[in-house]
């Protein structure tokens, strides 16, 4: 939709909006992506050294002996990377509550990968997300619109 | 919950946000002024600083509470920094943005209570 839009625009907007890889929106499912892999990796690297007997580790510094946490690591930074380049493009109102799609997607690939069962209760935080999310597409479209 | 869990949860909270938000600054100065200029350095070394004192923080969490229980509080944030965002970095929120925000914190929330 955007290339369609992009070959009617001025020369002057094209430089303004990277397409194809480059496409501030194409990274922003990537970062998604990123974000749910490492909260997964994150919460598995700390419950695999939790040793919540000692004070000190409130700080989560011996999570960092289990090379889940580090393969975590890895991917927030590439992670880090992309948001960066999105926040280049996009206000920080409208990316934030749009990156939290992650809260629908985790949800939802446990009960279609992992067969976890999702209450009623569940499904009805899950639509009220979806609802919001579609709410704040709409400032983004129109925000694609004036770039 | 312990008044120890509710300090770190707090400050967890507060240096994500502090964190997004100099992010979001240090990308409009890299516009404004270019890479390298000392102003967009400073806000990105100043981001990068607190969200790694957030992510230790996530960490000790993570290892005394399950995700679900963290979430509300991250679902919080959301508000949060749409808030500020507006009030600091002067981005325009509409009426709609403030409800669609509203709902998906709501959302956030409602899921990990279940």
């Amino acid at each position: 939709m955007p290339v369609n839009r992009q070959s009617t625009a001025s020369a002057a907007r094209t430089l303004d909006r990277p397409t194809g890889f480059r496409n501030p929106w194409f990274q922003f499912v990537l970062n998604i992506i990123g974000v749910v892999i490492y909260e997964l990796l994150l919460k598995a690297g700390a419950s695999a050294t939790a040793d919540s007997a000692k004070t000190w580790s409130w700080i989560g510094i011996n999570a960092l002996t289990s090379p889940l946490t580090w393969l975590a690591i890895v991917v927030i930074i590439v992670d880090l990377v992309i948001w960066l380049y999105i926040l280049r493009y996009i206000p920080l109102s409208i990316a934030f509550p749009l990156s939290r799609t992650v809260d629908v997607l985790v949800p939802i690939s446990c009960w279609l990968i992992l067969r976890e069962t999702i209450s009623p209760l569940r499904w009805a935080g899950i639509a009220l997300v979806i609802v919001g999310l579609i709410i704040v597409a709409k400032p983004a479209a129109e925000l694609e619109e004036r770039l | 919950m312990t008044w120890i869990a509710l300090i770190f949860i707090l400050v967890w909270l507060a240096t994500f946000v502090a964190g997004q938000l100099l992010f979001k600054k240090a990308m409009d100065l890299s516009s404004a002024v270019g890479f390298r200029s000392p102003r967009t350095i400073f806000a990105l070394s100043a981001g990068i600083l607190v969200m790694t004192i957030s992510f230790c923080l996530n960490l000790g969490l993570l290892q005394r509470f399950d995700l679900s229980y963290l979430y509300p509080f991250q679902g919080s944030s959301i508000i949060i920094i749409a808030v500020l965002a507006a009030i600091i970095l002067k981005e325009k929120l509409t009426p709609r943005l403030i409800v669609g925000t509203l709902l998906i914190a709501a959302g956030v929330v409602l899921v990990s209570m279940s």
